[in-house]
């Protein structure tokens, strides 16, 4: 879950989220098991590449320098056509990663889907830091205004939203890696099951 | 540690927004997920719920390291907290008050199969970082909290009894705090039972409506001696399943007749429940709600809990106050002819009037002996004096609550507007209005109704 809700004016139904049907680790499962990998994928099935672009919660960390673990919020995700991952992130405020991740160590990544508490959680070895390009502005504004959007659309006060999803682009940096290990880790029986082939 | 203190971040722990929570196992390998709430502990100490036994929890128990980052969800600032994981609890207040507020988050979101607590891991806060970002948005103005818990206790310090009292406390959460929903419940001696005695901002009073140990975030407070906090609400800490089945355990066959309903909002979405502890005793608890999710926070709980206190401090002053009775101030009784049969029923001290259950336990047994005291005397007038001595009560040596009984059971006859009727009649005595044509009924010892 990404928010819970606040200040909810009593027109708005006590479990708006409960409405809708929570996602299961079990489906996760059976959704990895029915498809294959997408094209020029050698990890994600179209399912997963079409969900941790849908505009979710993107969150991730690597092993810190200072002996604690590092951990961030990313503004948003990319598949690029070679099955790359490419995380946007802001610079400042994800600095112990970025650092940890430039260092040479390993990434995690959860991305979570409001509504239905979907969460699926990626790692890699390693992963390089680069600069943010022109073109991944729009599609940081895309899904960012998504994620956004399902938040007012859950109950949850625009402002709230807004607050919650905003990013400077001027901040803009992008981690890039290959994922190695695909996780469900949306709450329930089998959770943190990893899906393999 | 930082400069900054974990109580200045509060509002990020409220569980409004969701956590990040990063972990390494052994060998360095990262894991990070979504956690509902940070909750807050002390100066030095927050807790994370366990309710999984998954890779978060492994590499905590290999590691001890975590590092949670929190967000305010009015200013959307974000802070990061290393954390070194001291222990687990699995008992006690923390963990109750834990436990309630993941049962309301998992309601809230359809999910009270899957969020179960299994433990509160403490942990302690070894650094504070305040992530760099936008600039924070204005802090809404709230309601100044330290003025309105000053106003509250000193409205307190103004009453001479103790029925003032209890409707003083009720009246300065509606008008010092904006809680317009609210009940004080006083503990049954010796028994894990509460009942209620003032009430304000519901239909009936529910003077004499009982609520057990356990039951519901009343409940929860008064057995753990510690606030209970609930921004959505949850089937489970709903209030009167627990009372019936306590009833049918207990084998009483017909006890739908002896329960007087739970005054509360039919649909509330955030409660609280602050224990009244006086010298480490429980006396009672005091309770506000709304139809407004997340209503009550961190600081909302700091200053009703120091209304309570000085709540518990007063109660315990006024019973120390010897009663100075005064002269009885005559009272127009107004006897009116009513056939009425009045039925006690010795096991459980119930007394229904006809066949309308009214009130049981010290309080019936009360109504019960003034009643009989008047059919063989004719006297209407009592102080509580020669009750509290009164053999036939039997009443504990301590008898605390004696006063508390009485308004109780005065108001439950107002509410009921019985055919009997009891009144103040000055410091310390009451006056008893009965009509003509009573009739009084005592019940075998084993017969219930």
């Amino acid at each position: 879950m990404i928010l819970s809700a606040t200040n909810l004016d009593s027109e708005s139904p006590a479990g708006m989220a409960a409405s809708f049907t929570p996602a299961s680790p079990i489906g996760d499962i059976a959704a990895w098991q029915s498809q294959q990998t997408a094209a020029g994928n050698q990890m994600l099935t179209p399912d997963l590449v079409a969900f941790v672009q849908r505009g979710i919660s993107v969150i991730l960390a690597a092993p810190g320098a200072n002996g604690w673990p590092a951990a961030g919020v990313a503004v948003g995700c990319r598949i690029m056509p070679d099955g790359t991952m490419r995380i946007l992130l802001s610079r400042a405020a994800n600095a112990a990663v970025l650092a940890a991740v430039g260092a040479g160590t390993g990434l995690a990544v959860t991305f979570t889907a409001a509504p239905d508490h979907r969460a699926i959680q990626v790692k890699a070895r390693q992963a390089r830091v680069l600069p943010a390009s022109s073109d991944d502005l729009p599609e940081m504004d895309r899904q960012t205004a998504c994620f956004r959007d399902e938040l007012v659309e859950l109950g949850f006060p625009p402002d709230l939203a807004r607050g919650y999803a905003a990013f400077d682009p001027s901040e803009m940096i992008a981690i890039e890696f290959r994922p190695e290990h695909v996780y469900t880790q949306t709450p329930g029986p089998g959770a943190g099951a990893e899906l393999t082939r | 540690m930082s400069g900054i203190c974990i109580d200045q971040l509060r509002a990020s722990l409220e569980g409004v927004v969701a956590s990040v929570m990063a972990t390494c196992d052994a060998n360095g390998v990262p894991n990070v997920s979504m956690i509902s709430q940070v909750h807050y502990v002390d100066t030095e100490r927050v807790a994370l719920s366990y309710q999984f036994f998954n890779k978060t929890r492994r590499n905590l128990l290999a590691t001890r390291r975590a590092t949670v980052q929190i967000t305010d969800p009015q200013t959307y600032q974000h802070h990061r907290l290393e954390l070194e994981y001291l222990e687990t609890r699995t008992t006690g207040p923390l963990f109750e008050r834990m436990k309630a507020q993941l049962a309301g988050i998992a309601s809230h979101h359809g999910m009270e199969d899957v969020f179960r607590l299994l433990g509160a891991d403490i942990f302690r806060i070894v650094s504070i970082e305040a992530v760099p970002g936008l600039p924070p948005a204005a802090r809404p103005a709230s309601r100044p909290l330290l003025a309105a818990a000053r106003r509250s206790c000193a409205a307190l310090d103004a009453c001479t009894d103790l029925e003032d009292l209890l409707d003083t406390a009720t009246l300065g959460l509606e008008r010092d705090f904006g809680i317009a929903h609210s009940i004080l419940l006083l503990v049954e001696e010796g028994e894990e039972r509460l009942y209620a005695v003032a009430s304000r901002g519901y239909p009936t009073s529910g003077a004499g409506a009982e609520v057990a140990f356990g039951e519901g975030v009343i409940g929860v407070a008064a057995r753990e001696a510690v606030p209970i906090r609930i921004g959505h609400m949850t089937r489970e800490y709903r209030y009167g399943a627990a009372i019936g089945s306590m009833a049918r355990r207990a084998g009483i066959v017909a006890e739908a007749q002896r329960i007087i309903p739970f005054p509360g909002l039919v649909a509330p979405r955030s409660q609280i429940a602050l224990p009244i502890v006086v010298s480490g005793r429980v006396l009672g608890v005091l309770f506000g709600e709304s139809e407004v999710m997340m209503c009550f926070s961190y600081d909302e709980e700091d200053a009703l809990a120091l209304v309570a206190s000085h709540l518990g401090a007063r109660m315990a002053l006024l019973r120390q106050d010897p009663v100075e009775e005064d002269d009885a101030v005559p009272v127009a009784t107004g006897l009116r002819e009513k056939a009425v049969r009045v039925r006690h029923f010795p096991f459980d001290q119930s007394v229904f009037l006809d066949n309308d259950y009214l009130i049981k336990g010290v309080a019936g047994a009360i109504l019960w002996r003034l009643l009989s005291v008047h059919a063989e005397t004719g006297r209407t007038d009592f102080s509580l004096r020669e009750l509290r001595v009164d053999p036939a009560l039997r009443l504990p040596a301590h008898a605390d609550n004696l006063d508390a009984r009485l308004i109780l059971l005065r108001r439950r006859l107002e509410e009921r507007k019985a055919c009997i009727q009891l009144q103040k009649s000055g410091r310390g005595r009451v006056s008893l209005s009965v009509p003509k044509g009573l009739t009084l009924e005592e019940a075998g010892a084993s017969d219930p109704a």
